[in-house]
Formats: structure tokens, C-alpha cells, sequence
């Protein structure tokens, strides 16, 4: 594995018949330092998804967009529950802030892609050890969001503090589609408009993504950064291959259950294609703890990321009540974590979440270039000496 | 009101765990060789388990 993760866990807890208190640990800024990679960085194994094809404008679908609407809405509707399964979004959110940090500047007007029940807008104002909550470097946020419902569950008092300097918009747009066209042809962000566009946990739904990165690019202000984190790789690698192994069995063959999910050479690389520049990529591995794999299905489903990969089962919620009697056990029996004492004896079973963080850069003026080829004027050799061989 | 009544999959969920030790078995009987499974291949191991969600769910 290439990052080491942090492990909170999720206890479910009988109580009234429902379940659910969640212990996390609590999110402190700067906390870890992460194992940065640069795009060119390779991941061994892995598969390529076919919804980062590049250069195809929007002739691939996976996912129904439409569908994903529905399940967020429908999600959000229970706003208890919803609020209750925010810890993963909220996790996220709050290390990207982190990454903020990292670039020393305000930012007039930022756009949030994506943005779910404002996550990102709540973490820009948690204060950071020593440091001032980011919002106050931060003048306007817009959020966009597929679900209206989902986009607008919590009031502004609960997201933002009344004293707070950061205004903040909802727009309820669908982020595969809102940045590509100029208001000319009916979009709405004309070009170079934001000083920042950001965008957390949201990217891995759509189908079209060179599309969406050039049209970000096209919004942002030149020398302005896009910051991203979606899951990604392995992200639920258990839940997939325990199911799998499930459908093989009872039903004779796979059907998908789990969506293909971008890795992290592939984002490099569709970023390099969008133009971007000084593209740092790194990954981070959350591993939460559920108490059985129902528990798991059903936070994924109240944080409305069930299964929207067209071609998947249609009957009976997408799965086969034999294939969930028997998931169960084939999930315990490969991946729990009940022997190495992980979760203090309880038979518990991990989920791990991958997360790739993203940066890059719109091209601007005064920005770092790399040099031209054989401009060096050093030779690395004689700094270096003689150790520096390899082998 | 969402909470007043028990949705149909959290009864199989709580069904299959009382069913511990078929789960496992059946677990151990998919894991053993997990590069070759095919139809059926631990139909008795799941008819057991079967019989014991069922049991337990037609008690609720």
C-alpha cells in the first residue's frame, strides 16, 4: 500500500432499534503529513475505467446521472441520518483545507464543485491549531451541487457562523455539465472567472471527467488553483470483491456492484491533458470501521453513494437477497479484522476509502516553468558524488 | 415516519447475525480457494446459512 491511512471507526450502536454513534477522531489541521507524489507517480495494479477515455467529449456514459440526483435527494430528505454519515465528506473536506493552508494567498471568489451538504464551506470554518479558520482568506464561495435537496439540507446558520467574512451562494446545478459552456451558449461562469475552484469528494460520479477539468480550467483565473480530492482505486476494494465472489457463487457470475474508479496515474495524466501545470497528486487511505457489512451498505446508501453504474441489477435494490446473506461471511472471512486485534476483538470489518488529492495550476504569467531540456548548467553528478548511483 | 417501521433489509441483516457460525463457515468455504469459484460451489454451506436466516427472520 502506498500511504499510510489513518483509521477512525465507526461503532453502531443499538439504540431505539436504529443504529449509529460514531466516535471520530477528532479533525485536527496539519495533523499528518501525507506522502506527496508527483503525476508522474505509478501505482502498481489497477485497472483503467473507462469513464477517463480522453479526448471523448461525453460519448461514454457509466454512470446515471440522473439516478445519483434521486438517490441524494432521497438521501437528504432524511436529513438525521444524512447528517450522521457526513463524517466521511466532512473528513476529506477538512484535509483539503489542509492543503490551503499549503498556498499562501486569499482568494476573492472560490467555486466549490460539487459541494454536497456544504462540507467544504463547514471546514473552512474550523479553526486550525494556531491558525485562523481559512474562511477569513476567503471572500465568496459558490457551491454547486446536483441535488437541491442535498445542497440545501442545512440552513446557513448551521454551515456558516453569523460573524463569519465569507459569503456564501448555493447554486443547485449539475456539476458534470454547469462549467462547460460560456454564458454565451447558455452557461452560466464566464471564463476566467474564480481565483480557486475546489472541489471534494464528488469528481468520482462523472462520466465525462476531461471534459469537466477543461471546463474548469476555462473558469479559473489564470495562475489559480484547482484543488480536488475524489475517490479513487481502491476505494471499497472489500465490499467489491467480496461481492463479486458472492454473485460468482450464488448467481454464477459478476454484476456491478461497485463503480470503476479512477487511479491515481490516470488523474495525472487527464490533468496533464487539461492543461494544467505544477500538478501535485497525492493519496490518502481512510479506513473506517463498521460493525457488519448492512451497517456499511446502508451509511453508503444514506450518503446517497449507492450504486448509479448503468447496466447494473435494476430488481430487488440491485442486489439478490442470497448474494447479501452470503456477503456476510465472505467479507468477515477475507477481510476482518477480528484476528490482528484491530478493532479490540470486536468482529468488526474495515472499509477502506482512497482518496486522491489533487493540485494544479492554469497556466498565468510569472508562474514556474521548467527549464528548457540540456539548459542546466550543473551537472548533479559532482553535487551529488559518487554515491549517487543507484545499484 | 422513516424509524417507526423495520425495513425489510435491516430484519436480514440482524437475521444474519444470529447466524454467526454458518456465516463463517460459508465464508471459510468461499475464501478457501477463492481464485476458482463458480455456481454453487458452496451451495450446502449456504443452504445451512439459509435455513438459519430464515428461521430467525420468520421468529420477528
Amino acid at each position: 500500500m502506498l500511504s499510510a491511512g489513518l483509521r477512525f471507526q465507526a461503532r453502531h450502536r443499538p439504540v431505539h432499534g436504529v443504529r449509529l454513534q460514531f466516535i471520530i477522531a477528532k479533525p485536527s489541521c496539519l495533523r499528518h503529513r501525507r506522502n506527496l507524489a508527483i503525476a508522474t507517480n505509478t501505482e502498481p495494479g489497477g485497472s483503467s475505467p473507462p469513464n477517463v477515455r480522453i479526448g471523448s467529449a461525453g460519448s461514454f456514459q457509466v454512470f446515471d446521472r440522473r439516478v445519483k440526483g434521486l438517490q441524494r435527494d432521497r438521501a437528504a430528505k432524511n436529513a438525521e441520518e444524512s447528517r450522521k454519515v457526513d463524517y466521511l465528506r466532512d473528513e476529506v473536506a477538512n484535509r483539503l483545507v489542509e492543503r490551503l493552508y499549503d498556498i499562501n494567498r486569499s482568494y476573492e471568489h472560490v467555486l466549490d464543485l460539487g459541494a454536497g451538504a456544504c462540507h467544504l464551506a463547514r471546514a473552512l470554518h474550523r479553526p486550525c491549531t494556531g491558525l485562523e479558520p481559512f474562511a477569513s482568506r476567503i471572500k465568496h464561495l459558490t457551491s454547486t451541487e446536483l441535488s437541491s435537496k442535498l445542497l440545501y439540507r442545512d440552513s446557513d446558520s448551521d454551515i456558516i457562523p453569523s460573524k463569519s467574512p465569507m459569503e456564501l451562494t448555493r447554486l443547485a446545478q449539475d456539476e458534470e455539465t454547469v462549467l462547460l459552456a460560456p454564458p454565451s451558449q447558455g452557461g452560466l461562469f464566464e471564463s476566467n472567472t474564480f481565483d480557486a475552484v475546489i472541489s471534494c469528494g464528488s469528481l468520482h460520479w462523472i462520466n465525462d471527467l476531461p471534459s469537466v477539468l477543461s471546463g474548469i480550467s476555462r473558469v479559473l483565473k489564470p495562475d489559480s488553483p484547482f484543488l480536488c480530492a475524489m475517490f479513487g482505486g481502491d476505494t471499497l476494494y472489500e465490499l467489491r470483491t467480496s461481492l463479486q465472489l458472492a454473485g460468482m457463487d450464488r448467481l454464477g457470475g459478476v454484476s456491478p456492484h461497485v463503480s470503476p474508479l479512477a487511479d491515481v496515474r490516470d488523474m495525472g495524466g487527464l490533468l496533464q491533458r487539461a492543461g494544467y501545470k505544477l500538478i501535485t497528486i497525492d493519496i490518502d487511505d481512510i479506513i473506517v470501521d463498521y460493525e457488519n457489512v448492512f451497517a456499511l451498505i446502508k451509511d453508503l446508501q444514506a450518503m446517497g453513494e449507492a450504486n448509479t453504474v448503468l447496466g447494473r441489477r435494476k430488481s430487488l435494490a440491485g442486489l439478490s437477497k442470497d448474494v447479501l446473506i452470503g456477503l456476510e461471511g465472505i467479507y468477515k472471512e477475507l477481510h476482518g479484522r477480528a484476528e490482528d486485534g484491530g478493532s479490540g476483538g470486536e468482529a468488526g470489518i474495515p472499509a477502506t476509502f482512497r482518496i486522491i488529492y489533487m493540485i494544479g495550476w492554469k497556466e498565468g504569467t510569472g508562474q514556474q516553468k521548467p527549464l528548457k531540456r540540456g539548459s542546466g548548467e550543473v551537472n548533479l553528478k559532482d553535487i551529488l558524488g559518487e554515491q549517487s548511483r543507484l545499484g | 415516519m422513516p424509524g417507526s417501521k423495520i425495513r425489510p433489509v435491516d430484519r436480514l441483516a440482524q437475521a444474519v447475525a444470529k447466524c454467526g457460525t454458518e456465516s463463517t463457515a460459508y465464508g471459510k468455504c468461499i475464501a478457501k480457494d477463492f481464485n476458482n469459484v463458480y455456481k454453487d460451489k458452496c451451495l450446502a454451506e449456504f443452504q445451512v446459512l439459509q435455513s438459519c436466516v430464515l428461521k430467525h427472520m420468520g421468529k420477528k
